[in-house]
């Protein structure tokens, strides 16, 4: 027990020190990355990884909140962190639209309805002048107050991301250690004994979709404050969903951490990659990512943390207070 | 009347599992279901809990009709079940299954667990609580079956071929839990092949044959019975055991 929690202090030590240690611009804005990246995957696992419910269009709600940021500014002056509760609505309503009809469906027809949405909200967006169509909105170039949280350096930012991550992070901690917890994970092994268990199966995916939902606009709006700008691609592309997804994958979706480790291994290894590629890089990381899917798939399906997990002395989700 | 299904009939397209079978469980008695495989046992058992929708006929719960119900909603109401192949949660220990169980009548997880930990010991898996439940064998997930559907505090459980697979000394516990459970309240309805087992524990049983009802009556009455002894052992089959002198 006290070699955990000395474990824990020296990471979060590690966390909250990275940017005074590594200071350099590039380093502290790749730091922020790293965590904003966490903070979309880890919304994602929760109806991903705990649920298993594969979203492949979370994006939808990345844009949702970038947007909204983005267009309370734009259209009413604003700071765009004013959008934020606009953009979980929306995500949240449209969660809803989406799992009520596909969640109680088994297969494939979630990931379907997902992926299709998501390109159909590009679609749309690139069509709608109020939403800046294909040129994309933009934040203030200058902040006008602190509030507006538009800053040069990438350092306020990094703490700002830890915030919301610490924060994530807490909240899948207690769902994973309640009711819902549990019944998401016995759903995900076994839908029907679940709801023989009383289990209501269809209610519980749908709470955790719109709250996945909801934790991933708030990255889109962070998103947008950081960058100050947000177009159809940046915002509504698909890669964005599938970084979300494989990140998850890599570190252990369905684990609390995995997504931070999974983020913390691909964010790095991107911006390398894009920085020797340049502007051609973008294709090869789509083949990037397909490697990295076909290996975790074929080699470590439950993601780097399991890995590490198997290794140690087992210890269950949840037994806190047992041994 | 604790459960009872009315004229209930399950067409899978042309093909009928279930035809017209009829069904009263009182409260606190243990009622068994036989027939050979195939027969529709399964099938009628589905529609009791909610995972299949009968073409027609009803079912009502304590009075409540609950034919368009779901499996949950029919768990709150008091109605368990084990499933034939064990549905055991791989990825949970052998409590945390037995948890996810107690949850529905408790909200706090502290709350469950302790309910949980008293399940497991009364089914005598105290030992193994903390193990991985992807560890256990057959027995061992019969068992947590039992348990996890205990966990829900049902008024009526369901067991479908809760002791298949069992040698003769896990049998004899199985049989001795069931009796525990049925003295602590439970009514029961069992879904069964081994003859030991229905006669060691029903009053009352429903012999189906191809879809059909052939036979009610005591564990006695019943394996006498013409139709049971054809059904079972075929035309030929019967002539021959009737032959035979008692």
């Amino acid at each position: 027990m006290t070699k955990r929690l000395l474990f824990s202090a020296a990471a979060a030590l590690i966390v909250i020190a990275y940017p005074l240690v590594f200071s350099s611009p590039f380093q502290q804005r790749l730091g922020a990355l790293v965590l904003l990246y966490a903070i979309a995957a880890s919304a994602w696992n929760i109806v991903g990884g705990y649920a298993g419910q594969v979203s492949v269009g979370h994006v939808v709600f990345f844009g949702c909140g970038a947007y909204a940021a983005m267009a309370v500014y734009q259209h009413f002056g604003l700071p765009p962190i004013a959008g934020v509760p606009l953009g979980i609505a929306v995500s949240v309503l449209i969660a809803a639209v989406i799992g009520v009809p596909t969640l109680r469906l088994s297969g494939h027809y979630f990931s379907m309805a997902t992926i299709a949405v998501a390109e159909l909200a590009r679609l749309i967006t690139t069509n709608v002048e109020f939403l800046g169509a294909a040129v994309g909105l933009s934040g203030p170039t200058v902040p006008r107050t602190v509030l507006d949280l538009s800053f040069t350096s990438a350092l306020p930012y990094y703490y700002l991301f830890l915030a919301v991550l610490a924060g994530t992070l807490a909240l899948t901690w207690r769902m994973e250690r309640g009711r819902m917890g549990y019944y998401l994970r016995a759903i995900k092994d076994s839908e029907r004994a679940a709801r023989s268990l009383g289990a209501a199966s269809g209610r519980y995916k749908l709470y955790a979709f719109m709250l996945s939902a909801a934790l991933t606009s708030l990255a889109g709006a962070l998103y947008a404050m950081m960058f100050g700008f947000i177009d159809p691609e940046s915002g509504l592309g698909i890669l964005i969903s599938v970084k979300m997804l494989i990140m998850a994958a890599l570190g252990g979706a369905g684990l609390l951490f995995g997504p931070l480790v999974g983020a913390a291994i691909l964010v790095p290894l991107e911006e390398v990659s894009n920085n020797l590629l340049g502007g051609r890089g973008a294709g090869l990381t789509f083949v990037l990512y397909g490697a990295i899917i076909t290996l975790i798939a074929r080699f470590q399906p439950g993601g780097l943390l399991d890995l590490v997990r198997r290794r140690l002395p087992r210890r269950s989700v949840g037994s806190g207070h047992a041994a | 009347m604790l459960l009872e299904a009315q004229n209930i009939t399950k067409a899978f397209g042309s093909f009928t599992a279930v035809a017209s079978a009829s069904v009263t469980v009182e409260e606190g008695e243990i009622l068994g279901l036989i027939g050979p495989n195939g027969a529709g046992k399964s099938t009628f058992f589905n529609c009791l809990t909610g995972d299949l929708p009968p073409t027609s006929g009803t079912v009502r719960l304590m009075g409540e009709d609950v034919t368009r119900a779901s499996p949950e909603e029919r768990a709150r109401l008091g109605l368990a079940r084990t499933f034939q192949l064990p549905q055991t949660f791989e990825r949970m220990t052998v409590l945390e299954n037995v948890m996810v169980g107690a949850f529905l009548r408790t909200p706090d997880a502290f709350e469950a667990r302790e309910r949980a930990r008293a399940i497991v010991e009364r089914v005598g898996m105290r030992a193994i609580a903390e193990a991985p439940a992807r560890n256990l064998g057959t027995p061992g997930r019969k068992r947590l079956e039992i348990a996890r559907a205990l966990a829900t505090e049902p008024k009526v459980l369901l067991l479908d071929e809760a002791m298949a697979g069992l040698n003769p000394a896990e049998l004899h516990r199985a049989i001795e839990l069931v009796r525990e459970i049925h003295r602590s309240g439970v009514t029961l309805v069992i879904v069964e092949h081994i003859m030991e087992v229905i006669h060691s524990l029903a009053r009352r049983v429903i012999v189906f044959h191809q879809g059909r009802e052939i036979a009610r009556g005591t564990p006695d009455e019943v394996t006498r019975h013409s139709a049971v002894i054809e059904a079972y052992l075929g035309k030929r089959g019967a002539r021959a055991a009737k032959a035979r002198p008692a």
